[in-house]
């Protein structure tokens, strides 16, 4: 049972994120420029995330459908999440009103404010997803299952 | 040798073998975890410098200051630096901007310090941003660049909040008047909206020059970002200029 809610949850946040990253890959100004207006980098590293940001989405998420390295990808995939729920308080209570960007787009919009809120509860649980995946570590039908295919028994048989 | 230690010692080296094996399956998933993780490195480095390559944010190739047909300028052109401020008279950055810079950017360019350029257009396709930018046509038209840029300062000052209620035209006659331009000779242009092709124009060059955003600041004709809020920006903005 355990093992196939993580699928399950291998299987929504890594489709999220593919479809995040993919949404921003084909505009990299747009996604720096949804970087630089959470007004929290420095002016100097705000492009490197923008350029870098669409491209480990996607291949954090290609590895959690594929149950690559299940853990270690949930791992970085956490730490996103809690990024991005860090910055969307962070602006919230700056009281700056944007786009989170998250699925491109992004900079000013009027209306954010009111948008905070379900972002925050979204990102909320694509975390706790991620981390009860940290916590199974292995999942059924995963990559994982196949390259690291134990030869040996765990208790010794002794012919 | 009695059975007991026969059996003992077969146990023992079943056991030794056993745990070789498992060394050698621990070193695998090692090596394996080791070759996947660069794999996956590899990937993200390379899409990371595609994607760097492909960011077109600070190819913004407009006319130097001074040489653009959709903007208004102070000081000298042949000061030291040169400013051009893209803005939209609606986007509240370039209201912060504004505030953060306005007075500082007219002394420097008195002192002979920076050449400053300021195009407005219509970026963010409101109403209020396409008749405010084509009423400073008109003043800018009828009264001079002077009486313009004062517009310019007082439409900032006076900014309405982005998601509205915009003030009408009759408002932005007022301002111009109160800027210093003739009543009759921008009255009837400001209601009729006359300046709105230029506005379209104007909107379209910027496109063209690759600005994508507002404000957008070029320094002595390359993309200025330099600062993590618009308050920073200007200070750094002012900086370089002293």
């Amino acid at each position: 049972m355990k093992e196939w809610f993580g699928v399950v949850a291998r299987l929504v946040t890594g489709v999220v994120w593919i479809v995040a990253g993919a949404i921003k890959l084909p505009d990299p100004a747009t996604s720096v420029q949804a970087v630089r207006a959470y007004q929290l980098l420095p002016s100097a590293i705000v492009p490197t995330v923008g350029q870098l940001l669409p491209i480990v989405e996607i291949v954090v998420g290609l590895t959690l459908v594929l149950g690559l390295l299940t853990r270690g990808a949930a791992v970085v995939s956490s730490v996103l999440y809690l990024a991005f729920i860090v910055g969307i308080i962070s602006v919230w209570a700056r009281g700056i009103t944007i786009d989170c960007g998250c699925f491109g787009g992004g900079g000013f919009d009027p209306d954010a404010a009111s948008q905070y809120p379900w972002e925050i509860a979204r990102d909320v649980g694509l975390l706790l997803l991620s981390l009860y995946l940290v916590w199974v570590g292995r999942t059924r039908l995963a990559v994982d299952n196949l390259i690291f295919r134990a030869t040996t028994t765990p208790a010794p048989e002794g012919r | 040798m009695s059975k007991q230690s026969a059996r003992e010692t077969r146990a023992e080296r079943a056991a030794a073998a056993l745990e070789v094996q498992r060394r050698q399956e621990r070193r695998r998933a090692t090596l394996m975890i080791g070759g996947v993780v660069l794999v996956i490195l590899a990937i993200v480095v390379g899409g990371f410098l595609i994607n760097r390559a492909r960011d077109t944010s600070t190819d913004v190739a407009a006319p130097a200051a001074g040489s653009g047909d959709y903007g208004v300028a102070i000081g000298d052109k042949s000061a030291p630096h040169t400013v051009v401020i893209y803005e939209d008279f609606l986007c509240p950055y370039c209201g912060e901007l504004e505030k953060a810079t306005h007075s500082e950017l007219a002394t420097l360019a008195d002192e002979g310090k920076v050449y400053v350029e300021y195009r407005p257009f219509n970026l963010l396709q409101t109403d209020y941003s396409a008749n405010a930018a084509a009423a400073f046509k008109v003043v800018l038209d009828a009264s001079g660049p002077d009486v313009a840029k004062k517009f310019h300062d007082l439409l900032y000052e006076n900014q309405p909040e982005e998601a509205g209620p915009y003030p009408d035209t009759g408002w932005l006659v007022d301002k111009a008047v109160e800027a210093g331009a003739e009543e009759g000779q921008v009255s009837d242009d400001i209601t009729q909206g006359t300046g709105k092709a230029w506005v379209e124009d104007a909107s379209a060059a910027a496109s063209d020059a690759g600005v994508r955003g507002t404000p957008t600041i070029l320094l002595d004709g390359k993309v200025f970002q330099d600062g993590r809020t618009v308050d920073d920006l200007a200070n750094n903005l002012l900086a370089q200029l002293q």
